[in-house]
């Protein structure tokens, strides 16, 4: 019963809703990202980075950063959305509105999932969008882009109802993003090279599941990567099963959301 | 829908939450087309009966059918017959309450174009068309308990299960809600009631029954419960409360 998809109207309306969601608090979802990677690009791609010579990689220091800055705010994104919208759905209890409905556990995730999806890829583009302000950019393989993102809007978007439906409080709910995601997207990559770390770090870097995140979208951007895309698409790939999976499962249980 | 003379069908229900027994194997039924009240003290098990009935609420054991759909095995189809009437206002914050009605008519697969002639409809006819772009925080308490009622209706139930709709409402308002809700009965719908007031159960339902401490402690005809006395004699001489 969990996998079926019988009530398309209802899962369209959830996916509307969230949209609508987000899009009404713009100046909190939209805005803010685009803002922060112009001032990134400015500092470290232009202030700073016009001192680093990046040259053995074929690219500009900003041309290496805007792929980073594009991974890291799908993620913080696609996080951020449905963990705010789920908790706060929690906290209000109108998440009884959904429960109530007759749409299957994969639908309700599916919606909700939906919202994620659309705002990390409208931040995303976004700030390619901003990135054109300061250097010229092409995306070498748009279909690769699309797959990157949506794999890791996927993921993130999962990972933020799993947050939302495992947090108390909003402390809780903002935790993982602060202390775990965040980090593990700026270790992995969005600012760095991998083959720049000490041997050890590189091998460490290698176990953190953004690295390769990050480096889809960037080979994807730029064709450069120093990881094989491949090894990129099948861990996204994997990753977003897996969460997709773990999500569907916990409303199957009604985990924090059935008393 | 399937053609099941027992708009609800409860056997041996068992809830626990942690250690307390919240509904110790309970058993009733409530036929399609009835006014069913279901009364009890505070904390003796009728929102959590709600709670399993609309899948708000796991369980231990029992079985619990609506219109012969299994709650669990056949959430899909038990959750489209039914329209909760909840205790307290649970809206989304960020929508209007046109907005919700209409979100909430397409949950239920109901296409935009219907979902927003019903929305205009219940608006309409609760009194809410004024405030139709308002949030439901601009709202009185009132016009918040005639939400809920429009929200539960929207997709048109074949059951309405009301948790105390009348609970902080004006004379007026009550009147309103008591007319509607025989008018629904009326035409056809199976109505389910819980209600701390003695007088609207009296007043409306045609069925009664009384939950105290987790067991079914009295079902029955409203004339057979009642043998010329007040409801309220009844139910305090059944629960035991002085």
């Amino acid at each position: 019963m969990i996998h079926q998809v019988t009530n398309p109207i209802g899962v369209m309306a959830l996916a509307k809703r969230e949209i609508h969601r987000f899009f009404s608090v713009a100046n909190q979802t939209i805005f803010p990202p685009l803002v922060s990677s112009a001032l990134f690009m400015y500092i470290f791609g232009i202030a700073v980075g016009s001192r680093v010579n990046f040259s053995a990689m074929g690219l500009t220091y900003l041309q290496f950063i805007i792929p980073g800055l594009m991974a890291m705010h799908l993620i913080s994104s696609a996080y951020e959305n449905t963990s705010s919208s789920l908790f706060i759905g929690r906290w209000h209890n109108h998440i009884q509105e959904i429960l109530l409905a007759p749409l299957s556990y994969i639908e309700m995730v599916l919606g909700l999932l939906a919202g994620g999806v659309a705002r990390g890829m409208l931040v995303c583009l976004g700030i390619w969008l901003v990135s054109l302000f300061f250097t010229p950019g092409s995306i070498i393989h748009p279909l690769a882009l699309i797959y990157f993102m949506l794999m890791i809007t996927v993921i993130f978007s999962c990972a933020g109802m799993m947050g939302a439906l495992w947090a108390e409080d909003f402390g809780m709910l903002s935790m993982w993003n602060t202390y775990v995601i965040i980090p593990l997207a700026l270790l992995g990559g969005v600012f760095h090279p991998i083959s720049l770390l000490l041997p050890g770090l590189q091998i460490i870097s290698h176990f953190n599941p953004l690295y390769y995140m990050v480096s889809g979208i960037r080979y994807s951007m730029t064709n450069v990567t120093d990881t094989p895309v491949a090894t990129c698409a099948i861990v996204s790939l994997g990753m977003a099963a897996a969460v997709f999976t773990a999500t569907v499962y916990l409303f199957k249980i009604g985990y924090k959301l059935r008393t | 829908m399937r053609d099941s003379e027992l708009a609800i069908s409860i056997r041996a229900l068992t809830k626990f939450y942690n250690n307390l027994q919240a509904l110790d194997k309970i058993a009733f039924e409530v036929k399609r087309g009835d006014f069913f009240a279901f009364l009890g003290p505070n904390g003796a098990g009728k929102t959590t009966t709600i709670n399993v009935l609309t899948g708000l609420s796991n369980y231990q054991s029992g079985e619990v059918k609506v219109f012969g759909y299994d709650v669990t095995a056949e959430y899909l189809h038990s959750r489209r017959l039914i329209g909760l009437c909840a205790q307290e206002s649970n809206f989304d914050p960020f929508l209007s309450i046109y907005q919700l009605l209409v979100y909430q008519a397409e949950y239920f697969g109901i296409p935009p174009w219907e979902a927003k002639r019903r929305a205009n409809e219940l608006l309409e006819r609760f009194g809410l068309e004024e405030k139709r772009n308002a949030k439901h925080r601009a709202l009185s308490g009132g016009m918040k308990k005639r939400l809920l009622l429009c929200r539960a209706l929207i997709h048109d139930p074949e059951i309405l299960i009301l948790d105390e709709p009348t609970s902080g409402c004006d004379l007026e308002l009550k009147f309103l809600i008591w007319d509607y809700l025989l008018q629904l009965n009326k035409e056809g719908k199976t109505i389910f009631l819980t209600t701390h007031y003695m007088e609207e159960a009296e007043k409306l339902c045609k069925t009664i029954g009384i939950i105290n401490n987790g067991k079914i402690v009295r079902i029955g005809d409203k004339k057979q419960i009642l043998q010329d006395k007040s409801l309220q004699d009844v139910f305090l001489e059944i629960t035991g409360i002085e």
